[in-house]
């Protein structure tokens, strides 16, 4: 066995440090990927030690083993079929007296096992002590005290687990009272006979506690029926303790830990006031709380989207100035014929451009989102917002991604991360597009400028709330409908505050932001390039003689009572909309006659090195003005509105009544979003949540816009 | 009384543990069980969840959960 592979699981509750204690040992990046047929992360790190290859497996916070949360269900998943040589039960070391709770339940695998004592250092700061040697004795296993943000003790792990390797050192069970041990003999016995395939002291417990995630993976394994007799086994405890049989084995598993702490610890014996409590009294006040979390939102907001504008700019200039003008040329010096150059600095460098433009934002998001998490403040955000979000379904922690969709959608999909339930992340998630993003203001600000000139702010203004509405709308009709079933109970753990290290933070931003780039960025580019093919093919053809212009003119008859289907053309700009919605202001320029095609000349190229050194100036400048943007102004970047030439004015205002104008606008705030927020979509969610996406952001515009036509024809608008 | 009908400070002990089979043993799993001393901490600006600690530890809870929880004030 000396050459095979080590699993190492990683368990313990959230908040503990498992995830830091990983990095400090492997020293390597943690990969990232999702759990089969799920999205919650399986975090990964291989390397070796002394000889022997490691596997380290990252499982999700949990508090128990009960078969009620996902998070749950993947760990006992794995725990039992992972074949993980050995666990590894990350502790609080500041918290024993709950995080021993889930220790106790692993024991009854069997496994060999360590526990890390985490946080040591601030155990040690409280001025609690424990009696090491007795509580490892008490335990069976080695247990090593950490500080993994400090790099304390952290060596010492791998060794304890290789000991506990070699002596198979597994925890100690925890007995139940006579009562519940009598029925647990009897259910192992049977277990026994049918040859059960996994550790019987698990197994036993598992079937009294009826654990119905368990009772299934094992008629998975063997022919086996759940004997009626079980039943009568916890009649009888539950008539015995009169408490059903979950409540018996919970309290006895706490009086177990609660007897063996007062062997064991010493607690400070004045008890010093905390700074969790001195922050939460401002920071949770029923005064100040929420204007302080609602500036500390408008915070993030400004910094995050004024910070990376810049970048964005110069790398969009970067991509289709100075890249595509020098493969332009070479493509012409090349003599390659002209579809080529259009697909590939059209198509595919447009979309690897899209990509790499979201790069800095996401970068941003992601520290301050760590930051949020990390400190421990994105609970006490949920706590404040939860009244508000419960009334349409939704949870607390909805409610920052939803703010985020403001600026743009691509980062608020990544943040719905903050989620832990399943269902009500994706449900969060649908809500988002409807959240009308920097992009789409181009498209406001030209119809607004063109029809309603006395109340363009008015109007630009009903276009964000429209959206809100729609969104509490459809959130309410879909949590009743495709995410039905009971609210799960939000009980959240309030974390005691922390000061993310920035090398923590660094790590998990980097991590997802590479994560994007490759996943969401294939399926980016790749969406490009049909994009391309459809405003291109075939080359060379006036705009309505393309796939583009005949698939519109045949659908346009679709968008007749939403007021803007008899004529072709804004229904074809909707289609390039969504490569990126600030295009749709640039294909109705086109589709209208108004902009000519500007041809590249490739003659006069003039100086690589002189562009080169105007790019470097240009990312140093983007430092500079990134700066300038988060301290000097007050207003956020992301929410200006620019001004559009007037040439597209003149010719839609032929095209569009101002009712037609407001069904369009409301259409393309409502619309399909673009293709790097469904790439987030696939990344995040898979293919169904793509198809799910789509499906709403097609039929609630044409729905609304439907309605908006009808009712303003019938008031007498036109 | 419910723990839902506590004061912001107010300390009492857990007596019994109502609600379905999934909100009971998330309780329980959290530590909230019969015998258990347990506090109300902070109530949130629009009244819901309160803050309750348990365990030394920090959980926010609804009110309709916290209605499931019976305490006794003053009895150990």
């Amino acid at each position: 066995m000396s050459d095979r592979e080590i699993v190492i699981a990683f368990v313990g509750n959230p908040n503990v440090g498992k995830t830091a204690l990983i990095n400090a040992i492997s020293g390597a990046e943690l990969k990232v990927g999702n759990w089969p047929g799920v999205t919650v992360e399986k975090k990964e790190a291989i390397f070796t030690y002394k000889g022997r290859r490691f596997r380290l497996v990252d499982l999700p916070g949990i508090y128990s083993l009960s078969p009620y949360t996902l998070e749950e269900k993947i760990s006992q998943e794995f725990l039992l079929d992972g074949r993980p040589d050995v666990v590894v039960n990350v502790l609080d070391s500041t918290n024993l007296e709950r995080n021993l709770y889930l220790t106790t339940q692993l024991a009854d695998l069997g496994l060999p096992a360590v526990l890390v004592l985490n946080m040591w250092d601030e155990f040690q700061a409280k001025g609690y002590s424990l009696d090491l040697r007795m509580f490892e004795g008490v335990m069976g296993v080695p247990c090593v005290p950490t500080a993994a943000t400090k790099g304390m003790g952290v060596s010492q792990i791998l060794d304890a687990v290789l000991d506990a390797l070699q002596e198979r050192r597994v925890l100690r069970v925890v007995r139940f009272d006579e009562v519940v041990e009598e029925e647990l003999e009897r259910i192992e016995e049977m277990l026994r006979d049918i040859e059960c395939p996994y550790p019987l002291r698990w197994s036993s417990v598992k079937l009294l506690e009826k654990d119905h995630f368990f009772i299934e993976k094992l008629q998975e394994k063997i022919e086996y029926e759940l004997p009626p007799w079980i039943d009568e086994s916890r009649r009888k405890i539950e008539r015995y303790y009169n408490e059903d049989v979950d409540t018996v084995l919970a309290v006895q598993r706490h009086g177990y830990i609660n007897g063996l702490l007062k062997e064991v610890l010493k607690k400070p014996v004045q008890r010093r006031i905390e700074l969790t409590s001195v922050v939460d009294n401002i920071l949770l006040n029923r005064v100040v709380g929420l204007p302080i979390f609602l500036l500390l939102v408008y915070l993030m907001f400004k910094v995050t989207f004024d910070g990376s504008a810049p970048f964005v700019d110069w790398l969009d200039g970067f991509f289709n100035g100075f890249v595509a003008k020098w493969l332009g040329y070479l493509f012409f010096k090349l003599g390659l014929p002209g579809w080529v150059n259009s697909l590939v600095i059209g198509g595919v460098l447009q979309g690897v451009g899209l990509v790499l433009s979201f790069v800095p934002l996401m970068l941003l998001l992601y520290i301050f989102m760590s930051f949020l998490e990390e400190s421990g403040y994105m609970a006490r955000a949920a706590f404040l917002m939860d009244r508000i979000m419960h009334a349409v379904g939704l949870h607390g922690k909805s409610f920052i991604p939803l703010v985020i969709g403001f600026g743009c959608n691509v980062p608020a999909i990544l943040a719905t991360r903050a989620l832990e339930n399943e269902r009500d992340r994706k449900l969060t998630a649908l809500l988002i597009p409807f959240m009308s993003c920097g992009a789409r203001l181009p498209i406001y600000a030209l119809f607004a400028g063109v029809f309603f000139t006395k109340h363009r702010a008015e109007v630009v203004f009903s276009m964000y709330l429209l959206g809100m509405l729609i969104s509490l709308i459809v959130g309410f009709i879909l949590r009743r409908t495709v995410f039905s079933g009971e609210a799960p109970p939000f009980i959240m753990e309030l974390p005691p505050y922390r000061i993310p290290t920035f090398k923590m933070l660094w790590r998990s931003t980097w991590l997802r932001t590479k994560a994007f780039i490759k996943k969401a960025g294939t399926v980016i580019v790749a969406a490009m390039v049909i994009l391309w093919v459809f405003l291109n093919v075939p080359f060379g053809a006036p705009p309505e003689k393309t796939i583009l212009g005949r698939v519109s003119s045949a659908i346009s008859v679709l968008f007749v009572p939403a007021g803007f289907g008899r004529d072709w053309r804004p229904v074809a700009a909707l289609i390039p909309g969504t490569a990126a919605k600030e295009i749709i202001v640039g294909a109705l320029g086109q589709l209208y006659g108004v902009a000519g095609k500007d041809e590249e000349n490739y003659s006069h190229p003039g100086s690589f090195v002189k562009d080169l050194k105007e790019q470097a100036e240009g990312f140093v400048g983007a430092f500079k003005e990134a700066f300038r943007l988060i301290f000097a102004s007050l207003g956020s970047q992301a929410l200006s509105v620019e001004e559009e030439e007037s040439s597209v004015a003149s010719a839609i205002k032929k095209s569009f009544t101002p009712l037609s104008a407001f069904s369009y606008m409301v259409f393309c705030l409502l619309w399909m979003p673009c293709v790097a927020t469904l790439g987030m979509f696939y990344k995040e969610f898979g293919w169904s949540m793509v198809g799910l996406s789509v499906l709403l952001t097609t039929s609630v515009p044409w729905l609304v816009s439907t309605v908006i036509y009808t009712v303003g024809r019938l008031l007498g608008y036109s | 009384m419910k723990l839902s009908e506590l004061q912001v400070g107010q300390e009492a002990v857990v007596v019994r543990v109502r609600g379905d089979a999934f909100l009971k043993r998330r309780l329980c799993d959290m530590g909230i069980i019969k015998g258990e001393k347990v506090k109300v901490e902070h109530v949130a600006p629009l009244g819901d969840p309160i803050e309750v600690v348990v365990k030394n530890t920090r959980l926010s809870l609804r009110r309709s959960e916290a209605d499931q929880i019976e305490v006794e004030v003053g009895g150990e």
